[in-house]
């Protein structure tokens, strides 16, 4: 009977370990709040299938411009929404080895990337273009890659608001039910010369 | 194990007989944990024979274990325990051992709710709470309770051991003070009861304490003067020389003190490191603001006031890479953008993959959906915010060569100001190479104001053949520089060229004077003027005068006139 019981809690405990979607917020009113996605997710790709014709071409290259646009716009609601609420868990959206270029200062890898954005003063953003490319095979072979760009306005605390650019290059990692895109490469631009 | 309802007077448990004043715990993980007092050949305490009249529930005490509850917040934890139970909790003594959090109530209902909240509560990663319930004798904060008179005296005492100007106050070797002694009362700081007793004290008397001298009280452990933080939140200076610290784990506890000065030695921690700089770096890193140690002044460390300033302070350019694709990005660029702005921009197709997408797009304000300044670049724009049209998204996507410079020679004619741009590369692997150019340009097509925008353009490139870049992937995005701002989109460009100033002859010297003479312009504007034009005088006014008829020359570049 012992055994049993002490079984079903490690198990507990190892689910509840790789459980990412649920997310508490640390409160002391414990509620369960609106959860926050943590991960970029969306329906499995189609394959990279060798294209014969013109016509398979060109469909193809719809779904992946479709697939392209919806990654994307998920992700930027996802990623600017963890930047201004929930700041710490914001790494888990890169790839262990993703570089970040921060108005030219580089920072690479999870550690440093954790780093940076708790010395980061808090953030509100407003992103007012978007636009994304599904990048093309040859130049990320086998792994499929779309470029995001967005810009809008921010404001950091402390400092006056600035308009910003940024481009993402997201990956895709595949499992049979779902994809999940993780950044690559962040590249973040304060637009200096048309803010006041 | 459901609760046992007896007096704890003696218990014998045959293979613990030789102990004594010993706690015997049994670890059995789905079991409670059972605390077993022993005593042999000593009288029961006090209490047993005063309380045998009193009603049981009111002397009945009861310690409540949270494991791993060092991890939580306490206030958290307090609170979530709370709402789990419905009778009142009044925590007493709360404190820490290890990992676990404990704590003591006073009666079997507290104590019935918490057992009963057990597993309810959940922790940050989900995970349940386990709170456990035992017997306890009393907490000794309750057993060690001075009477009033003590209390007076105390205070007295400590009243006595404060300097009001300085706002100090020495409790050292508090235990043998004369009068405390005198009245038989044994403060042993180090003990949980008599250092909250003390702080209780400081926290009703002196809360704008300002240093505090804890010499020479034999203090083993810190538990106590964790409160501090909360009590008397202004103390800047702290003696714990001559105690019996051993460990710098223990200023983990008083962690949350903003210390100015602190005073250490004498403790033995301080022989647990083979030199000072390694022992002052292990204080540095509880207390990073100190600034005096052991009476020595210590360096300020720069990294920690700095750092975040820096964040904020943009980089003018990042090139981490070789001076080979440096070099490489720096040609590319000024071709394409020569091609674009004076070319035709049908050539543009060498640079572009055959299957190569394009696609340009300008913010979206609610507000003002199509600013005038960018109504040209509007019709094109492939914005996904204001776009939904999933056709009209793959239609603006411009996808073969072709149809990309046909895109873009139908866009307006512009100037791009290749002194403003910063170039970020993004991402460089083998086969392919992510770089951003950020910067101006102005629109040179029939506005006698030039219109200054600026931009960002967006580029993965794959290598090509002739050891140039292939473009795969472009985006274009086009911001307002705003009319008003074309004196500020200006400022950048004077800085950068003052900074590139090598030291010239003399035969350069005298031209740069004379063509500023000549030209109006102020002396850096003439000097890059005939950098650009290889110091040849003649193209030079000729470049200058094409420029000046079509107005792009800011207004900056000319001396006033008196």
């Amino acid at each position: 009977m012992r055994r049993f019981k002490r079984d079903w809690s490690y198990r507990d405990r190892t689910r509840e370990r790789r459980a990412v979607y649920y997310e508490e917020p640390h409160s002391s009113q414990w509620s369960r709040g609106p959860r926050i996605r943590e991960e970029v997710v969306t329906p499995p790709l189609r394959d990279h299938a060798a294209l014969s014709s013109p016509m398979a071409s060109s469909v193809d290259f719809k779904t992946y411009v479709d697939q392209a646009c919806r990654a994307a716009e998920e992700f930027v609601n996802i990623y600017y929404e963890t930047m201004d609420k929930r700041r710490r868990v914001l790494t888990r959206l890169y790839l262990d080895k993703a570089t970040l270029i921060w108005n030219g200062n580089v920072v690479t890898g999870l550690e440093a990337l954790a780093n940076f954005f708790e010395m980061l003063p808090s953030s509100e953003f407003q992103v007012n273009m978007l636009d994304c490319q599904p990048v093309h095979e040859q130049a990320t072979p086998s792994q499929t890659t779309v470029l995001v760009v967005t810009s809008g306005s921010v404001k950091f605390d402390g400092n006056k608001q600035h308009y910003f650019n940024q481009n993402f290059l997201l990956t895709a990692h595949s499992t049979p039910t779902n994809t999940v895109w993780k950044i690559a490469s962040d590249c973040f631009r304060f637009q200096d010369w048309a803010s006041s | 194990m459901r609760y046992v309802y007896k007096d704890l007077q003696v218990r014998h448990i045959p293979h613990t007989t030789q102990c004594t004043n010993r706690k015997v715990r049994w670890h059995n993980e789905d079991l409670m944990h059972i605390t077993v007092h022993v005593w042999r050949n000593r009288k029961p305490p006090k209490r047993d024979m005063e309380d045998n009249n009193h009603d049981k529930s009111s002397r009945s005490w009861f310690k409540i274990t949270v494991p791993c509850g060092r991890k939580y917040d306490k206030d958290w934890l307090l609170n979530s325990i709370q709402n789990h139970c419905s009778v009142p909790i009044k925590p007493v003594d709360f404190h820490y051992v290890k990992m676990q959090a404990q704590f003591f109530v006073q009666d079997y209902c507290t104590a019935s709710a918490l057992k009963n909240a057990s597993y309810k509560i959940r922790g940050e990663q989900n995970q349940k709470i386990r709170i456990l319930v035992n017997h306890s004798t009393e907490p000794h904060s309750v057993q060690n309770k001075l009477s009033p008179e003590q209390m007076e005296q105390l205070k007295l005492t400590v009243n006595k051991r404060y300097d009001v100007f300085q706002k100090a106050l020495d409790l050292q070797s508090l235990r043998f003070d004369p009068n405390l002694v005198n009245h038989d009362i044994d403060m042993i700081l180090n003990r949980r009861s008599c250092m909250t007793v003390t702080l209780k004290i400081i926290e009703e008397n002196f809360p704008e304490l300002l240093s505090l001298n804890l010499c020479s009280n034999k203090l083993y452990q810190l538990n106590g003067l964790s409160d501090i933080i909360h009590k008397a939140p202004k103390v800047k200076i702290l003696n714990l020389s001559k105690n019996k610290l051993k460990s710098v784990w223990e200023l983990d506890k008083i962690k949350g003190m903003k210390l100015d000065e602190l005073w250490l030695e004498g403790n033995p921690l301080c022989n647990n490191f083979s030199d000072h700089s390694t022992y002052v770096s292990a204080i540095r890193n509880s207390f990073p603001k100190l600034l005096c140690l052991d009476g020595q002044h210590l360096p300020q460390s720069l990294n920690v006031e700095m750092k975040t300033p820096d964040i904020m302070k943009p980089c003018k350019e990042s090139y981490k890479g070789s001076e080979h694709l440096k070099n490489l990005l720096m040609n590319f660029l000024q071709k394409y953008y020569w091609t674009y702005d004076f070319g035709d921009r049908q050539d543009l197709v060498f640079a572009y993959h055959d299957e190569a997408c394009f696609s340009l797009a300008i913010p979206f304000i609610p507000e003002d959906p199509v600013p005038s300044s960018l109504s040209k670049y509007s019709k094109g724009s492939r914005n996904l915010k204001k776009c939904k049209d999933p056709v009209l998204r793959i239609q603006f996507l411009k996808h073969t060569k072709h149809d990309i410079v046909d895109f873009l020679s139908v866009l307006p004619k512009t100037r791009h100001d290749l002194n403003s741009f910063l170039v970020d590369v993004c991402l460089q692997t083998e086969k392919m190479l992510c770089f951003s150019v950020s910067g101006l340009f102005s629109e040179v097509e029939g506005v006698h104001q030039p219109h200054v925008c600026t931009f960002t353009q967006t580029f993965i490139a794959i290598p090509a053949n002739n050891s140039s870049l292939c473009i795969v992937n472009e985006q274009l995005s086009v911001n307002d520089g705003g009319p008003n701002k074309t004196q500020n989109s200006s400022t950048p460009v004077p800085t950068s060229l003052s900074s590139s100033k090598p030291t010239l002859s003399e035969e350069q010297e005298n031209m740069v004077q004379a063509f500023a003479i000549q030209s109006g312009m102020k002396r850096e504007w003439s000097l890059k003027c005939l950098e650009d034009n290889e110091w040849n005088y003649t193209i030079a006014g000729q470049v200058f005068t094409i420029l000046k008829a079509e107005g792009t020359i800011p207004e900056e570049a000319f001396k006033q006139s008196p």
